[in-house]
């Protein structure tokens, strides 16, 4: 595996987690409301045994994903590249293990075992890189769950490429698809995407404009 | 505003110092001038009526009988048009206690308007009476103490009177005994018994014959100054009928001309008049009258504004409307509304008219110029000298005529009375030239400032608006308030409200730049604290004294938010959909002009069903109590109006929130601007960001299909593909950061296109070979609205396609 093929990128995630640092709390009170969400991660709880590993890429919070995935049972790893969330999620979610790392840490010879986990959630998260790196993030993904196992992916349907956008008084990088590329993106990973959910969501926040959210539910091809 | 009750100008503006150049020039002329305050009198010793005759009216009234000036104010009338606009003091004379000498009677034109100035009594100091000399201490200011057969009884109300303890009145007879000033008249009366003079006896020969003292000049002082500290000096008065007549033609005059509207000014007139020097007065005005210097147009025509007395003797009752006195004018009511008189071209009051001279009746060719202006009344008309015709002429021009009539048992009118008549009609002509233009004046302020103010209401999908503008009950107190509700983009709404600090036509000029300010820095769609910064600024680019306060606030009906930013305004409420009236914690900010003060918004939630509701402090505040008891009341009543239907309706809401104000309440201004949230839900939202590519235009089209597909639009797609696609295809150009897409669908579906080039794209036709140039002009032709709007970081192109 190697690099997991980031010998080309250029890892710049200089502001991102810091902003996150920043936020913290608002950020739920921004997303109150998560059905897309919700539905997606009650997907993944209504899919698997109790018991099994689950990861939370980009936890955030924890709330609501961690906490649900957690409650039905499953044995939850957080993992989020800002301290500050890790700290909330630590609280929300006290029973899961944490891990503060960045995606791309978690290729080849990463901290966590590839192919252990029967599930990933990835709600919001990939978004934060660049686009050339979300290919390789998805790779990784795929790496780290078991043959068959599952992705529960959420996404910001958008045509750009590490813009800066307005987000709760701070300025983030994100990247986007429209949802035609975000599914080839996918299945080019090495998945096959089941099923595809698409909502409007209004932040409670003047700060964050309105978004077309896209869940993509996904299995290990 | 087509809501708003129609403004009247029933009261138009008084300023408390006058200021008329005749009152000016009047006093100047006076070989004594009354002090203008404090009123030349100890109050400490009077009875309360008599105290409360000078006391101010605004403030606390003693209890006691009713006065002629506790029902002044509130008889003001300021509604009827020929109303009683102030009280005649000076006919509160008790009955049967006038002097045959009218000159001195109850109709004296002494300060009987009830402003309470206590600048009584054109000559309280004339004839040495006051204070300790006069051994009877009559106050009568026409100076008659030397000759006790003419003495007048004494009247608590008579101003003069106040320097002794009089006795108190009973109830009745401190009633005004007439609703429009005719007191008792005495059945014998004599007219103006003057002793015959030399020659025609002229006013200028005896006011060369008064001897100048206590005026202004006199280096011994004020008159009032010497009253207030017993230092009076006894001083000869000039006594018989030409000093009466002079007597009375100044305070007449000064009476007339002291009036500060059309009302006051006739009103003085028909006071001074009868019955000290008629027993019936009719005024007639030109219909329409001119304004300032304006050459009338259409034929002279004349209409009866006021009328006053009757010729049928005394009335015991005293309470008789206008009218109902007798012949010759039982019709004198009726006389009111009825079409307005036209003067024949070359007829008898033509001529009259043109001679510009008070004429007696005594003539064939006057009393025919009578018979036309009266018509034919059911009783028989004065004739000879008992009928004056007083042509009024104002600055340029004969702009009415007044009738003056004794009855048959009066002596007739003199030569010198035509002296008398003529200075009655100058003062009230020229009064009433400068009542009008001052009365234009003010409607010009109120004007302006209706100018300044929103013709309507935009409506923005996701908020309904209601406003209110309420000018002060005096309605020269030109507010300076203002509101406003500015779309912006992605359907979100700048809601506003400011207040001009100060009273006058500048308010309402820098009202109408702040406001224009505020519209352009909306426009450019900044945060709220960044619009009253630059709005700071820009009050203090455009002069000093740029002072107002304005609380600034964008509801998002998608996100559901508000966004709010004050300038030392009194806070927004909002009504929650539960019936909770909640005062907005925003900081208070300072105010608009002060400068160098950052300004802090703060964002709250707005849900669906809640009114905001932004005002100025007129609203609030009022003699009665302050800010924040006002704001308490508002809280209430819109608790109280939203427990009945929640959420009430917002027109009838408006109109309860005024009704906090009591009827005396209104001394400001009061601007309103109520906003209901309904939202918009997200569902019928879109919005995405799209890098600047060549396949951009591509990609938007494709998620517009997508969209109008979800939302059963299908039969919308080719043109809003089109249209998006031109659109898109211009902002790529040059844009560098991500341009947005967003689509909302109400009734109507629309579509925004924003991107970073803040050049707005101009529509041109393109020449036939070229190959673009045609996008906006295929927008313009094919959308039911467009439209482009620069903001401060780029531009948003719209348009609106209308649905099935």
């Amino acid at each position: 595996m190697g690099t997991g093929g980031y010998e080309h990128v250029d890892r710049d995630r200089a502001g991102q987690a810091e902003a996150f640092d920043a936020i913290g709390d608002r950020y739920d009170e921004a997303f109150p409301h998560k059905e897309g969400q919700l539905a997606a991660g009650g997907w993944l709880t209504a899919s698997l045994p109790a018991g099994s590993r689950v990861l939370d890429l980009g936890c955030g919070t924890g709330l609501p994903t961690a906490r649900d995935l957690s409650a039905a049972g499953l044995q939850v790893t957080c993992v989020d590249l800002s301290a500050h969330m890790l700290e909330l999620a630590g609280r929300n979610v006290p029973q899961a293990r944490f891990l503060r790392a960045d995606v791309a840490d978690l290729a080849a010879d990463g901290p966590l075992p590839h192919g252990g986990f029967a599930a990933v959630a990835a709600f919001f998260t990939l978004l934060m890189l660049p686009r050339p790196e979300i290919p390789l993030a998805l790779r990784t993904v795929r790496d780290l769950l078991e043959p068959g196992g599952l992705l529960a992916l959420g996404m910001v349907e958008a045509d750009v490429d590490d813009a800066p956008i307005p987000f709760l008084g701070h300025t983030i990088r994100v990247s986007g698809y429209l949802r035609d590329e975000l599914r080839h993106v996918v299945v080019d990973a090495g998945f096959e995407v089941i099923k595809e959910e698409s909502y409007t969501y209004a932040p409670a926040s003047t700060d964050v404009p309105p978004e077309e959210q896209l869940f993509l539910y996904c299995r290990r091809a | 505003m087509t809501t708003d009750p129609p403004h009247t100008h029933a009261a138009p503006p008084r300023d408390p110092r006058g200021g008329l150049t005749a009152h000016a020039t009047l006093r100047g002329a006076l070989p004594e001038d009354a002090p203008q305050d404090p009123p030349p009198v100890a109050a400490c010793d009077l009875p309360p009526g008599a105290r409360r005759a000078a006391a101010d009216p605004a403030g606390p009234q003693p209890p006691g009988p009713a006065t002629a000036q506790d029902r002044g104010p509130a008889t003001d009338g300021t509604d009827a048009p020929y109303g009683e606009p102030v009280a005649g003091q000076g006919a509160a004379e008790p009955p049967g206690a006038t002097s045959p000498y009218r000159t001195s009677a109850g109709g004296l034109p002494a300060d009987g308007d009830g402003d309470g100035d206590g600048d009584d009594g054109p000559y309280p100091e004339a004839h040495g009476g006051r204070g300790g000399g006069d051994a009877d201490g009559e106050g009568r200011p026409y100076g008659h103490a030397e000759r006790p057969a003419h003495t007048l009884p004494d009247t608590a109300s008579r101003p003069d009177a106040e320097s002794r303890p009089a006795a108190p009145q009973p109830p009745g007879a401190r009633e005004e005994p007439r609703g429009d000033g005719l007191p008792p008249i005495p059945a014998h009366g004599s007219g103006w018994t003057p002793e015959p003079t030399e020659g025609n006896g002229s006013l200028g020969t005896s006011y060369a014959g008064t001897p100048q003292r206590g005026g202004p000049l006199d280096p011994t002082g004020h008159p009032g100054d010497e009253d207030s500290v017993g230092l009076r000096i006894p001083m000869p008065v000039q006594t018989g009928p030409e000093a009466d007549r002079l007597r009375y033609v100044g305070a007449a005059t000064r009476r007339i001309a002291r009036g500060l509207d059309l009302d006051e000014i006739l009103l003085g007139l028909c006071r001074s008049a009868v019955p000290a020097f008629a027993d019936a007065i009719l005024v007639y005005l030109r219909d329409p009258l001119p304004v300032g210097d304006e050459r009338p147009s259409g034929p002279l025509r004349l209409r009866l504004r006021r009328s006053d007395g009757g010729l049928d003797g005394p009335d015991p009752a005293g309470d008789q409307p206008v009218g109902a006195v007798g012949p010759p004018l039982p019709t004198l009511e009726p006389a009111y509304g009825s079409e307005p008189i036209s003067v024949l071209l070359d007829g008898p009051l033509a001529e009259v008219l043109r001679g510009v001279r008070p004429v007696f009746a005594d003539s064939p060719r006057a009393a025919d110029a009578l018979a036309e202006l009266l018509g034919n009344p059911e009783g028989p008309l004065p004739t000879g000298r008992r009928a004056l015709l007083a042509p009024l002429r104002g600055r340029r021009r004969v702009i009415g005529a007044a009738v003056l009539l004794r009855r048959p048992d009066r002596q007739s009118f003199e030569a010198d009375d035509l002296l008398v008549a003529a200075q009655l009609a100058t003062h009230t002509a020229l009064g009433v030239d400068k009542a009008v233009l001052y009365g234009r004046e003010a409607y010009i302020a109120d004007a302006l400032q209706r100018e300044m103010l929103p013709d309507s209401l935009p409506q923005p999908t996701g908020v309904q608006l209601a406003s209110r503008y309420l000018p002060a009950a005096e309605s020269a107190r030109v507010g300076g308030d203002w509101y406003d509700a500015i779309p912006l983009p992605g359907s979100r709404v700048a809601l506003v409200v400011g207040d001009v600090m100060g009273h006058s036509m500048t308010s309402a000029a820098i009202m109408g730049q702040l406001r224009t300010t505020v519209q352009t820095l909306a426009g450019l769609d900044l945060a709220p604290q960044e619009v009253l910064y630059h709005l700071d600024e820009q009050a203090q680019r455009l002069g000093q004294d740029r002072m107002a306060t304005c609380v600034y606030a964008v509801y998002d009906p998608i996100a559901h938010r508000l966004v709010v930013a004050n300038a030392g305004h009194p806070p927004p409420v909002l009504l929650h959909a539960d019936g909770l009236a909640e005062v907005l914690r925003v900081p208070p900010g300072a105010p608009i002009g002060v400068g160098g003060v950052p300004f802090e918004a703060v964002e709250l939630p707005a849900p669906a069903g809640a009114t905001l509701l932004l005002y100025t402090d007129g609203l609030v505040e009022s003699r009665s109590r302050d800010v924040w008891g006002g704001i308490e009341l508002l809280r209430e009543r819109l608790h109280d109006a939203a427990t009945v239907v929640s959420p009430p309706p917002l027109e009838p809401l408006c109109d309860e929130v005024l009704e906090i104000l009591g009827p005396g309440d209104r001394d400001d201004d009061i601007a309103l601007l109520a906003a209901r949230f309904d939202g918009i839900a997200p569902s019928d939202v879109a919005y995405w960001f799209l890098e600047p590519q060549a396949q951009t235009a591509g990609r938007a089209r494709r998620l517009i299909r997508q969209a109008l597909h979800r939302w059963d639009l299908d039969d919308q797609v080719d043109a809003a593909e089109l249209l998006v696609s031109e659109i898109v295809t211009n902002a790529v150009r040059y844009a560098e950061r991500p341009i947005t897409l967003r689509l909302l669908r109400t009734d109507v579906l629309r579509c925004e296109v924003g991107d970073d080039v803040p050049l707005l794209p101009r529509m041109r036709h393109a020449a036939p070979e070229e190959e673009g140039g045609r996008g906006l002009y295929l927008v313009n032709r094919m959308a039911q609205r467009w439209g482009a709007t620069r903001l401060g970081a780029g531009k948003v192109v719209w348009f609106e396609l209308p649905l099935g």
